[in-house]
């Protein structure tokens, strides 16, 4: 019981938290369906919902797994949300017998309005609280109804649930991108939200889905595989594994035409947040290199994307803002953007060993450190008056080339996404062949144990400068490229914080994996973009979406694909490896 | 790489080798020939494992001179005597624990191919057969200890391995990167009686079928005895004794040296 209740408080701090950052109050209305379901009104109950559920999961005491009775599940629920809710509503009741002026005087998003809203508009506010309680117990219960109610029936609503609430989010972009392909609108989305027909439309959809993944589930999943289900593999000779079905290639085929799409429909806002993703991804990528695969922890990355940036800047004819006007700077070419990138991307892989090279005896913790300085040494030095005749200082460098190609100029955001898409497919078939290879496997040996590494006949001096000028040369690509993206580029594109986002990207995505760096990127970098209004919010939400990932998946959302499958796969091929031994034997004992 | 048989393949002279006030290795002299299996033993602290550390580079000397093949080693990197034909295993287990057992075997195959970036990237029909000739050679160093790394388990991870098994994987890998001369360092530490012997008999092979000059740390006499051509024993970085297993063991002051009495006494 006392593990209930401390987690009910844990919960119900959290909801505290939220309304004293302000989250709760600023999003009042923000309606998600309807103008009943607001993202605040969400808010004050997720919080208990989620310790409800919490508290019902089945677990290990003393080495024991302890499963939990339905009725253990609902009534610990209850109470743990009930706790949660009690927490908040008996703050909300303090504070206002305290007076909501003194509290701001310290936590300045405290308003009437907040209190009124977690007291639920209710006077006196004690009523309110009770009021809250009763909620938040609701919530909780329905929490620890999620062990009890089957399967069957729990998948189909969470999904529907799941989906009204994520189209309810994505309102500033769902709609703009049916209007682009002349879909109606009116029905599902009004100006704040769905609408409960387009939510209950929506909803009966993802059920269905739901339900139909359930009963056919098996046989879907073999489609799309390719495979049948009971086929032997490995037995009788080679299985027809992997091979292609229709289906897959239309999955495959959908997914790749809705890339090319994307930008065409999603409308010019978004488009300009998915150039920025794919900037983020040749960054990842680069730094996936140094990090996921060679295993030396670089937080000065945000070099390297400078340097792309600004070395594109000089050769392509970029102008300073000075006090005399608009000045060449004291290096200065005007090439076209594809002769100038090879030369940037090959200076860049220069300046990645000799960055590596001062680092090279440096481990972990050491390694880190510095990189971190020379990264921050980068940022002050474009920013310094010595460097201003070459890279204009804090006004920066303007007129940077557009890339244009017959007219198309690649400033246009959707023009911009192809061209950035070019180079991420290009940067990810370069880094898949590079980690498959026997250079990969010097490097993973590295990162394994590089005393050993070196024992074994790899030079970990080369692999490790290999390494810095691979991740050198990719992330300065992203750096042109955005160069390209905005036409002018300032020091403030370029502080050590970009180093540490592209760092969270690799890691939330899963250190060596490609697809993680996209899906990393995308959550870091395009989220954020996309749900505008929560823009205040998104260091708060990086920094959870960090702690939380780290916490329940370290190895990443799509963590290295090989290492998994083998894993899985192992017990299959066992299998078949002791069948196969078995035949033998037998043939063997006939034969004698 | 052509030797006249007589010439040691190698030769440590008057190694030192200091910790601080402690001397790890003190004048040592060794002489390994081509094709012989030559067993070092002592008790712990005799400096053993220093010596393996000198000899692959990842410790300088402090003094004294090897050579192999007749050339000084000193200086070079551990990297640069593996492409020699200078191969080890380390007394704790070292193995690269989550690449696969065929990974961890082709990581030895690494300094005798060149693939580099470009090719890599581009995947040549060179780089091809490349990686082709290496999985074939590592697949072929697995397949020394049997079934054992073979089969199914070469896809596992090298963490999945028991304890005898990853000793033995550790000797696979050393034995890919294509030795003359292979150092082992306490080979049947934590095995079994069965797998003791059986390891016993690796060893022997590696020098008759494989052609190998093996140097081999270890503590289990009935191994020492079944594999060596020559015992040299070491106490305080000093070799006190040399000869055949009967010679050693019999020596007074190997015997003190184990016991820590005089046997005299």
């Amino acid at each position: 019981m006392n593990r209930v209740v401390k987690a009910g408080l844990a919960g119900g701090a959290v909801t505290i938290f939220l309304g004293l950052v302000g989250l709760i109050e600023r999003f009042a209305d923000l309606s998600l369906v309807g103008e009943q379901v607001t993202f605040s009104r969400l808010i004050l109950v997720v919080a208990p919902f989620i310790v409800g559920y919490a508290v019902g999961r089945p677990r290990v005491e003393h080495g024991e797994r302890r499963s939990i009775t339905a009725r253990e599940a609902l009534l610990w629920g209850a109470v743990a949300g009930a706790v949660a809710g009690a927490l908040v509503g008996v703050a909300a009741v303090a504070v206002d017998a305290f007076g909501v002026e003194r509290v701001r005087a310290v936590f300045i998003q405290v308003t009437q309005g907040l209190i009124d809203f977690v007291t639920l508009g209710l006077e006196p506010p004690i009523v309110g609280a009770i009021g809250l309680t009763a909620i938040s117990a609701v919530a909780g219960v329905l929490g620890g109804a999620m062990h009890v109610v089957p399967d069957r029936i729990r998948k189909p609503i969470v999904s529907a649930i799941a989906t009204i609430l994520a189209l309810g989010f994505l309102q500033r972009v769902v709609p703009v991108a049916m209007a682009e392909i002349d879909l109606e609108t009116d029905w599902l989305y009004t100006s704040a939200g769905l609408t409960w027909f387009g939510a209950a439309v929506i909803g009966g959809i993802a059920a269905g889905v739901s339900i139909l993944k359930t009963w056919k589930g098996d046989v879907i999943r073999d489609a799309i595989r390719g495979t049948t289900t009971g086929s032997q593999i490995g037995v009788e000779g080679s299985a027809p594994r992997g091979g292609t079905s229709v289906l897959r290639t239309v999955i495959l085929g959908g997914a790749a035409v809705g890339l090319f799409v994307l930008p065409l429909v999603v409308g010019s806002v978004v488009s300009e947040r998915l150039g920025t993703v794919m900037v983020f991804i040749l960054l990842g990528l680069g730094l996936n290199i140094v990090v996921g695969y060679a295993g030396l922890l670089d937080l000065g990355y945000v070099a390297f994307f400078a340097f792309g940036a600004y070395a594109t800047g000089i050769l392509t004819g970029g102008m300073l803002n000075s006090f005399e006007g608009i000045t060449p700077p004291v290096i200065h070419a005007d090439l076209s953007f594809y002769v100038a990138l090879p030369i940037v991307v090959l200076l860049a892989a220069f300046v990645g060993m000799l960055i590596g090279a001062p680092v090279l005896r440096l481990r972990g913790d050491y390694l880190a450190l510095v990189t971190l300085g020379l990264g921050e040494m980068v940022s002050v030095l474009v920013a310094s008056p010595w460097l201003t005749p070459l890279v204009g200082g804090p006004a920066g460098m303007r007129d940077i080339s557009d890339a244009a190609i017959g007219g198309i100029s690649f400033r246009d955001p959707k023009n911009f996404y192809f061209l950035a898409l070019a180079f991420v497919i290009l940067a990810l078939f370069v880094s898949r062949r590079l980690y498959r290879s026997r250079i990969g496997r010097a490097w993973t040996a590295m990162r394994e144990d590089e005393q050993t590494a070196d024992a074994m006949g790899i030079s970990t001096t080369s692999y490790k400068l290999l390494a810095f000028a691979m991740g050198g040369a990719i992330g300065s690509i992203g750096g042109a490229l955005f160069a390209v993206k905005i036409g002018s580029i300032t020091p403030a594109s370029f502080q050590v914080f970009v180093s540490l986002q592209v760092l969270g990207i690799v890691i939330l995505g899963g250190l060596g994996s490609l697809p993680g760096v996209v899906v990393g990127a995308l959550v870091l970098v395009g989220l954020p973009g996309i749900l505008r209004e929560f823009e205040e919010y998104s260091f708060l939400a990086y920094g959870a979406a960090l702690v939380i990932v780290m916490l329940l998946r370290p190895q990443g959302l799509v963590p290295n694909v090989r290492r998994t499958r083998e894993l899985q796969e192992e017990e299959r091929a066992q299998d078949a490896w002791a069948a196969e031994k078995e035949q033998e034997a037998a043939v063997e004992g006939v034969s004698t | 790489m052509s030797v006249p048989d007589d010439l040691p393949v190698l030769e440590v002279t008057a190694l030192e080798k200091h910790f601080g006030g402690l001397f790890a290795l003190s004048k040592l002299d060794i002489a390994v020939r081509r094709g012989e299996i030559v067993s070092v033993i002592g008790p712990n602290g005799a400096g053993k494992s220093t010596l393996f550390n000198v000899i692959t580079g990842i410790y300088e000397p402090d003094g004294g001179d090897v050579r192999y093949m007749g050339e000084s080693i000193v200086g070079l990197r551990p990297h640069q005597l593996v492409k020699l034909g200078i191969a080890r295993t380390f007394q704790s287990v070292r193995l690269f624990a989550n690449m696969t057992i065929l990974e961890n075997a082709m990581v030895g195959q690494h300094c005798r191919a060149r693939g580099g970036v470009f090719g890599s990237i581009l995947r040549t029909p060179g780089i091809r057969d490349e990686e082709e000739r290496i999985k074939e050679r590592a697949i072929e160093a697995l397949g020394f200890f049997g079934p054992r790394l073979s089969g199914y388990r070469m896809d596992q991870p090298a963490f999945s391995l028991s304890y005898a098994n990853r000793r033995r994987l550790e000797m696979a890998r050393a034995m890919a990167t294509d030795p003359y001369l292979i150092l082992l360092d306490e080979p049947t530490a934590g095995m079994n009686p069965r797998e003791t012997l059986e390891l016993r008999d690796h060893i022997v092979r590696m020098r008759d079928e494989l052609g190998l000059t093996v140097v081999v740390i270890e503590h289990d006499m009935r191994v020492v005895k079944g594999v060596s051509d020559r015992v040299i024993a070491c106490d305080y970085g000093q070799k006190i004794a040399e000869g055949t297993y009967d010679e050693v063991a019999h020596d007074e002051r190997v015997v003190e040296a184990y016991l820590g009495t005089k046997a005299t006494e």
